[in-house]
C-alpha cells in the first residue's frame, strides 16, 4: 500500500529507479553474453530480443500495481476534459441539455421525496392510522366519528395503544394588539401521546386536561411564541384570552410540529375546552364529525386492527341500533390518507420529467455518435498502436461520465433555483409534509441520475466505436470514415425514439391542458365578478346564544348596506368553494321512507335574503327568502334543482316539507318555498349534488362569510366592511378576505400547478426532440454533400432536393410518432384519475399532439433541407 | 520454459524467489541467473515478470530492497528476505512438501 502511494505521488523518482534497475539488469545480461564471446552490439540485441525493451518491461511492472489503474484513470479524465474543452459547442449543448433534464428531475423528485417517501415527522410513523366511519346504506363514504362512538372505541379496542380525535376552529385572540384569529386545533389529550413529540418548553396535555370542567389550558406553536410573545420563556403559566376566555399556557411545541390534516396550526387546546363541546356534540345522537387517529400497539398489523374495529362497530350497532346501524370503521395508514390523490399527480409528473431526461440523453447519444464517426480515425489509430478495445470503451465512457457530472452539477444548481421558484406554487395541502428541499437523498438521486444517464448516452457510441474497421478507417478520409450502416441506423433510431417519447409527454400535457380548460370553463352556478368575501367569526364565549348571532349578522348587514355602493351584500355559511360544505341527512315529511340504499343527504347552507341576487344564482320556482323569514316566522327552506328533480320527479316540490337541521336541532320540519339553480360548492370538478338552503335568521352561525358585490375598488370595500364590523364591536377580526374570482382560481390551484408543469415538460420534450431530428438530418445532409452535388449537376431542382431531405425527416418522424402513439395509448391510463371532461384516449388530443410534433420536426428539418439546396455542384464534386 | 508467472503453478514463482534469497541478498539479475541455474534451465524468466514479482513481494513485506554496489562496482538494487518472508518461506516449503507427498501417494496408489 505504502509503496503504491509512493509510486502514485513520487512517480518520477519511482520510474527512474525502475529504469535504472532494469537497465542494470539488461546490462548484466549483455555482459554475460559478451563473456561468451559476442560483440557488445550483438549482445545487447540478443538481450533485447529475449527480454523486450526496457519500456515494455517497465510498462508490465507498472501495470501490475493497483496505482496503475488510478493513474490511467486520471489520464482518461484529463484526456476527457481536454476533448470537451476542444469542442466547446458540443460540450455546452450536452451539459445544458443534461442540466435541464437532471435539474427538472431533481426538483420534481424533491417534491416526491418530501410528500411520498420521507417518513412523517413522528416516531414510528408506520404505526399511525386514520379511522373514519362510513355508512354505505346512507351513501356516506367517509365521515368523522361521533363523539359517543369515539369514547366507546377508546374503551373497547384492543389493538391501539392510543386513539385521539381532532377538530379545527379559529379562536379569536384579544388583549395583545389588534384582535386576530388563531388557527386552533382541538384535540383529545391522547393526541400528544400518539404523535410522541416532546414539548419545546413546558408540557403537553395530560389526561386530566381533557376532563370536562378542567381549567382551560393551551399549547402554543414556536412560531406564534416567537411572533407574538418574543420567545419569552416566562410565558409558561401565564394566561391569554381566546374567545373572551382565559387560557393558561402550559407548553410550546417546536416549529414544524403539526397534528395531521390541518395546514395552519397556531395553538392547541383540549376538546373539553372547545366552546362547542359543552353543547350538543357530546350528547347522543351526536353528529359524525370527529376525525380520529390511532397508534397501533407494537407488532399489530393493520388487518388485525381492522378486524378488531369491525367487531367494535358491530357491537355498537347491536347496542345502539338507532344511531349506529350501518356505520362501519375504515382504517387507513396515515401517510396514505394524507397523500390522497396527490400521489398519482406527482407520479405522472415524475414520469413525464423522466421522459424529458430520456429524450435529452438520446440527444446527447446522437451527438456522441456523430462525434464518434469523425473520431473513427483517431480510434483506429489507437487500436493500431495496441490499445485494447476495453481501454477505448473505458475512455469513451469516462468522457460521458465527465459530461454527466458537469450536467449534474449544473442540474443541481438549477434544481436549487427551481425548488425555490416552485415552492410558492405548491398546493398548500402539500405544506403539511414539511419543507421541500434538496437534502442528502435528493442530491444522491441527482448524482445517481447523472451516472445512469451518462451510461445511457455513452454506452451505445462507446460500444459501436470498437467495431470500426481498422484499416478501412485508417485509409478513408476523416469526414466520412466510419459512417457505417449500423451507426446511421442507430442515429435514426435515436431520433425516432426521441419523437416517440416526446409524443407521450405532449399527449399527457395536452390531455391535462384540455381537462384544465374544460374545468375552468365550468359554470360554478354563481357569478364571481366584482364579488368580495370576508369572514367574521364571533367569539363564542361572549356571543354564546343564537339570538346574539342573528342580531349581530342583521346589524352588520344593515350597516354595510347603508354605505353607498354596497347595497348588494349578503352573508352565507358556508360559502361555496371557499369554505367547503356541510352535508346533512334529511327526510321528506308525509311520504313513505326512501328505499334502503338511497342517499338522503344534501349540502346545507344558511343565507341572508339577498344572497341569491348577489351571487346571481337563478330562482327557478317559487320565491327566495325575505324579511318575513325571521326567527319567529314559519320555518322555510329552498332546494336546488338537483334535489327537486331527484326527490320530486314530476311533482311540484313547492309546499312540500323537508325534515332536517343543523345539530342539535336535527328534526325541524320546513316548507319548501322555492327552487334555485345548482351550484358547485365542493369543487369545480364535482357535479352539483342536492342542496338545501335555510334563512340565516332562522338558523344562525357564530361565524359567516359576508359577500359584497360592488363596483368600488376592493380595498375600499374591505375597509367599509371592517368599519361596519368595528363600529359594532371593535374586537372583531376580519379574516379570509378574498375576491370571488381568486377563490375560484385557488380552488383549481392543484390542477393548474400540475398542468403548467407538465405543459412545460411537453415544450421541453418537443424542443429536445426537434434538436434531435435536426442534428440527424443536418449530419446526413453534410455526409451526402457529394451525392447532392451530383444530383444538382444532373439537373435536380432545389424543390426536389428539399423534398428529398424533408422526406427523410418525415420518415423518421413517422416511425417515431407511430411508436409514440402506441406507447401513449398504453400509458395514458395512469392519467385517468386526473382528467376532467376528456377521455384518456381523446382522439383530438392525440391527433393534435402528433400534428404539432410533425410540424416541429418539419421545421427542424427545413434548415438542413435549405442548406442542401444551396450545394454548389462544382464544390461538392471537388469535395475530397 | 515459462514466460509468465501464470504458467508456473500459482504462487510458485514467489516461493522460488524467496528460496533464492534465503541464503544471501541478491540483485534482480543475480536472482534470474540463480533460478535458471538451480532449475537447470527449466525456469527462464524475463525481466518484466520477475520485477512484477519483486514489487508484489516487497508490497507484501516479504522482501526488502537496498541499493548497493555489485562486485563489478555497478549500482544495483539488492533484495533480501525479511523476517516475515523467512517465516512464509518455511511455511510454504512445509506445505509444498506435504502436497507433493500427498500427490505422489495418490499417483502411486493407482
Amino acid at each position: 500500500m505504502a509503496s503504491g502511494l509512493r509510486s502514485l505521488f513520487r512517480k518520477e523518482q519511482v520510474s527512474q529507479e525502475l529504469d535504472e534497475e532494469l537497465s542494470g539488469f539488461l546490462e548484466m545480461a549483455a555482459e554475460e553474453k559478451m563473456k561468451q564471446g559476442m560483440s557488445r552490439k550483438d549482445a545487447l540485441r540478443a538481450v533485447r530480443l529475449e527480454e523486450g525493451t526496457v519500456e515494455v518491461a517497465k510498462e508490465v511492472v507498472r501495470s501490475a500495481g493497483w496505482e496503475f489503474f488510478l493513474e490511467t484513470y486520471w489520464q482518461d479524465l484529463r484526456f476527457a476534459a481536454r476533448m470537451l474543452r476542444k469542442n466547446p459547442g458540443f460540450t455546452a449543448v450536452a451539459v445544458l441539455t443534461l442540466a435541464v433534464g437532471i435539474g427538472a428531475n431533481t426538483a420534481i423528485f424533491s417534491v416526491v421525496y418530501a410528500v411520498l417517501l420521507r417518513p412523517l415527522p413522528y416516531q414510528n410513523p408506520g404505526q399511525l392510522v386514520t379511522m373514519f366511519e362510513s355508512n354505505l346504506q346512507k351513501g356516506i363514504k367517509e365521515a368523522g366519528c361521533s363523539y359517543v362512538d369515539f369514547t366507546a372505541w377508546q374503551e373497547q379496542n384492543r389493538t391501539f395503544s392510543f386513539i385521539a380525535g381532532e377538530a379545527f376552529h379559529a379562536l379569536t385572540f384579544t388583549g395583545r394588539g389588534e384582535p386576530s384569529e388563531l388557527a386552533t386545533v382541538v384535540v383529545t389529550p391522547q393526541m400528544f401521546s400518539i404523535l410522541q413529540t416532546q414539548a419545546l418548553l413546558g408540557r403537553t396535555f395530560s389526561p386530566e386536561d381533557g376532563v370536562r370542567g378542567a381549567a382551560p389550558v393551551v399549547i402554543l406553536s414556536e412560531t406564534l411564541w416567537l411572533s407574538r410573545f418574543g420567545s419569552d420563556p416566562k410565558i409558561i403559566g401565564s394566561a391569554i384570552t381566546l374567545d373572551q376566555r382565559s387560557f393558561t399556557i402550559i407548553g410550546i411545541m417546536p416549529a414544524g410540529f403539526r397534528v395531521p390534516f390541518f395546514t395552519k396550526q397556531d395553538i392547541w387546546i383540549p376538546l373539553a375546552q372547545d366552546p362547542l363541546f359543552s353543547g350538543w356534540i357530546a350528547q347522543p345522537p351526536s353528529p359524525h364529525w370527529l376525525p380520529v387517529i390511532g397508534r397501533l400497539k407494537q407488532g399489530v398489523s393493520l388487518a388485525q386492527a381492522q378486524a378488531d374495529m369491525d367487531s367494535v362497530s358491530s357491537n355498537l350497532a347491536k347496542e345502539f341500533p338507532a344511531e349506529d346501524t350501518g356505520w362501519t370503521i375504515r382504517l387507513t395508514p396515515l401517510q396514505q390518507e394524507l397523500v390522497g390523490d396527490v400521489r398519482s399527480a406527482l407520479l405522472v409528473l415524475l414520469g413525464a420529467v423522466g421522459l424529458v431526461l430520456l429524450i435529452g440523453c438520446a440527444n446527447i447519444a446522437n451527438l456522441l455518435l456523430a462525434r464518434a464517426t469523425s473520431r473513427a480515425r483517431e480510434m483506429a489509430l489507437r487500436q493500431a498502436l495496441g490499445a485494447e478495445r476495453g481501454r477505448i470503451v473505458r475512455q469513451l465512457l469516462t468522457e460521458s461520465a465527465v459530461l454527466g457530472l458537469l450536467g449534474a452539477i449544473a442540474g443541481i444548481l438549477l434544481a436549487f433555483w427551481c425548488v425555490h421558484a416552485i415552492t410558492p406554487f405548491l398546493p398548500s395541502g402539500l405544506a403539511q409534509f414539511g419543507a421541500v428541499r434538496l437534502d442528502g437523498w435528493v442530491l444522491g438521486f441527482a448524482l445517481a441520475l447523472s451516472l445512469v444517464s451518462s451510461l445511457g448516452f455513452g454506452l451505445a457510441p462507446a460500444l459501436l466505436s470498437g467495431d470500426a474497421h481498422l484499416e478501412a478507417n485508417l485509409r478513408e478520409g476523416a469526414a466520412r470514415s466510419g459512417e457505417g450502416g449500423r451507426r446511421s441506423r442507430a442515429r435514426n433510431f435515436l431520433a425516432a425514439s426521441e419523437l416517440a417519447l416526446a409524443l407521450v409527454v405532449v399527449v399527457a400535457a395536452g390531455l391535462l391542458l384540455r381537462s384544465f380548460i374544460i374545468l375552468t370553463s365550468v359554470n360554478p352556478g354563481f357569478n364571481v365578478e366584482h364579488i368580495l368575501k370576508a369572514r367574521i367569526s364571533l367569539p363564542r364565549f361572549q356571543y354564546s346564544t343564537p339570538q346574539q348571532w342573528t342580531a349581530f349578522a342583521s346589524e352588520l348587514l344593515d350597516r354595510i348596506q347603508a354605505q353607498p355602493g354596497l347595497k348588494d351584500s349578503a352573508n352565507a355559511a358556508p360559502l361555496p368553494l371557499a369554505d367547503g360544505s356541510i352535508n346533512l341527512p334529511f327526510s321528506i315529511a308525509d311520504s313513505p321512507p326512501l328505499p334502503p340504499g338511497t342517499p338522503n343527504t344534501a349540502d346545507y347552507v344558511a343565507v341572508s335574503p339577498n344572497y341569491f341576487r348577489v351571487m346571481g344564482i337563478p330562482l327557478l320556482h317559487g320565491r327566495t327568502f325575505n324579511s318575513d323569514d325571521s326567527p319567529s316566522g314559519r320555518r322555510v327552506a329552498l332546494i336546488n334543482e338537483t334535489l327537486a328533480q331527484f326527490y320530486f320527479p314530476n311533482q311540484n316540490p313547492l309546499g312540500k316539507r323537508l325534515v332536517f337541521g343543523f345539530p342539535p336541532n336535527t328534526n325541524v320540519s320546513r316548507e319548501i318555498v322555492g327552487v334555485v339553480g345548482d351550484v358547485r360548492d365542493i369543487s369545480l370538478h364535482q357535479a352539483p349534488g342536492p342542496m338545501m338552503y335555510v334563512p340565516f335568521a332562522q338558523e344562525p352561525f357564530w361565524g359567516a362569510d359576508v359577500v359584497v358585490k360592488s363596483a368600488l375598488p376592493p380595498s375600499s370595500v374591505v375597509s367599509s366592511i371592517r368599519q361596519a364590523a368595528w363600529s359594532i364591536d371593535k374586537n372583531l377580526p376580519l379574516t379570509d378576505i378574498a375576491s370571488m374570482p381568486d377563490v375560484l382560481e385557488s380552488s383549481v390551484a392543484q390542477p393548474r400547478f400540475r398542468t403548467w408543469l407538465i405543459g412545460l415538460f411537453g415544450v421541453l420534450a418537443a424542443l429536445l426532440a426537434a434538436a434531435g431530428i435536426f442534428g440527424v438530418i443536418s449530419y446526413s445532409v453534410s455526409c451526402r454533400t457529394q451525392e447532392i452535388g451530383i444530383r444538382v449537376a444532373l439537373g435536380a431542382s432545389s424543390q426536389t432536393i428539399r423534398s428529398m431531405v424533408l422526406r427523410e425527416g418525415l420518415k423518421i418522424a413517422g416511425a417515431g410518432l407511430g411508436a409514440g402513439s402506441i406507447a401513449a395509448l398504453g400509458l395514458v391510463r395512469f392519467l385517468k384519475s386526473q382528467l376532467f371532461g376528456v377521455g384518456a384516449a381523446d382522439p383530438l388530443t392525440f391527433f393534435g399532439a402528433a400534428a404539432l410534433l410533425v410540424i416541429v420536426a418539419l421545421a427542424a428539418c427545413y434548415i438542413p433541407a435549405r442548406r442542401a439546396t444551396r450545394v454548389d455542384p462544382m464544390v461538392a464534386l471537388r469535395h475530397e | 520454459m515459462a514466460d509468465k508467472p501464470g504458467d508456473l503453478v500459482q504462487g510458485t514463482l514467489d516461493m522460488l524467489i524467496l528460496k533464492t534469497l534465503a541464503l544471501e541478498s541478491m540483485h534482480g539479475y543475480g536472482i534470474a541467473v540463480r533460478l535458471e541455474q538451480l532449475s537447470k534451465g527449466v525456469f527462464r524468466l524475463n525481466a518484466g515478470s520477475l520485477f512484477v514479482a519483486f514489487q508484489r513481494l516487497q508490497r507484501a513485506g516479504l522482501i526488502r530492497s537496498e541499493w548497493k554496489a555489485t562486485e563489478n562496482s555497478r549500482r544495483a538494487k539488492y533484495y533480501a528476505l525479511t523476517e516475515q518472508g523467512r517465516k512464509r518461506l518455511n511455511n510454504e516449503t512445509r506445505e509444498w512438501g506435504r502436497q507433493v507427498a500427498a500427490i505422489a501417494r495418490i499417483l502411486e496408489a493407482s
